[in-house]
């Protein structure tokens, strides 16, 4: 049974070093600081997407960009000049996204899904209406698919937007996880097989 | 390379990887000749292609809101200057 809880453990020695800066500085005082910021701000439009959906209101999502961003900025001495500067800052927002869970002691959720075939979602839709498969794809609502994945359980939902939606690669998920590949593709495996479970559901609620 | 006993059920189990391209190149040939022979493969796969692109057009068109950058530029100055 995988529980959030074990990635927040897992989580600990991912995070990145925090080490902070004097509140008294600023931007202007270091030219190297300032272009940081600006190429770091560059990637706010793919962190607010990625923090929409692991927190499901905007609101939310704009206040975990402006913490991930505060906590950027201070520990920005941290980042090595070179490597993946969206995936760092990725596993900041995450942090947050997980601090503010704990803070409001959300209880992990469970994976209640059982194990099914990867063609699913495929059989369910076959029975239904007569309709080509693809054609009932088309027709599921823009929000009955997002609500579909926010039914996804934490743990699993998190590496699915990451790879499906935050374009990361398996090992930049890995990293910003703080586990392992196997685990990072054992969880999208789940993940994705929740989805099409309350995907059909949906469908089915539609077609009804 | 083979991929077990009967190809469609290699082909389901290596559905998702392929579609991450995430396999080697001998899997990818192994798994695109298939896709070329067999319409219950075909089919499928077009089927779970579609999905993961109607999730990710859903899932990324939330509009960012207008002023996103500046905002998150006034609340860090704000903490820096406490």
């Amino acid at each position: 049974m995988l529980l959030v809880a074990d990635s927040v453990e897992l989580m600990a020695d991912a995070t990145p070093d925090e080490a902070e800066e004097p509140a008294s500085d600023s931007a202007s005082d270091s030219p190297d600081r300032a272009q940081f910021e600006e190429e770091a701000l560059a990637h706010a439009d793919q962190l607010y997407r990625i923090a929409l959906r692991l927190s499901g209101s905007p609101q939310s999502a704009e206040e975990l960009v402006q913490e991930t961003y505060l906590r950027a900025f201070r520990s920005w001495r941290s980042y090595r000049p070179g490597t993946n500067l969206a995936a760092w800052l990725a596993t900041i927002l995450r942090n947050v996204f997980l601090d503010e869970a704990r803070r409001q002691q959300r209880r992990p959720a469970q994976e209640s899904f059982e194990d099914t075939t990867e063609y699913y979602l495929y059989n369910q839709l076959a029975g239904s209406s007569g309709e080509p498969q693809e054609a009932v794809l088309n027709k599921l609502a823009a929000g009955a698919i997002v609500e579909a994945l926010a039914d996804v359980p934490p743990a699993f939902r998190e590496v699915v937007v990451l790879v499906d939606i935050g374009d990361f690669s398996y090992q930049e998920a890995a990293d910003i996880l703080g586990v392992p590949i196997g685990t990072v593709m054992s969880r999208l495996h789940r993940g994705r097989r929740a989805l099409k479970q309350a995907l059909a559901q949906r469908a089915g609620a539609e077609a009804s | 390379m083979t991929m077990g006993v009967d190809p469609c059920v290699g082909v389901e189990s290596k559905l998702q990887p392929y579609l991450d391209r995430q396999l080697t190149p001998g899997e990818v040939s192994w798994i695109e000749r298939h896709l070329g022979e067999c319409a219950y493969c075909r089919e499928r796969y077009h089927f779970e292609a579609k999905l993961r692109d109607t999730v990710k057009t859903v899932c990324c068109g939330d509009p960012v809101p207008d002023g996103l950058v500046d905002r998150v530029r006034l609340h860090c100055r704000g903490h820096r200057s406490e």
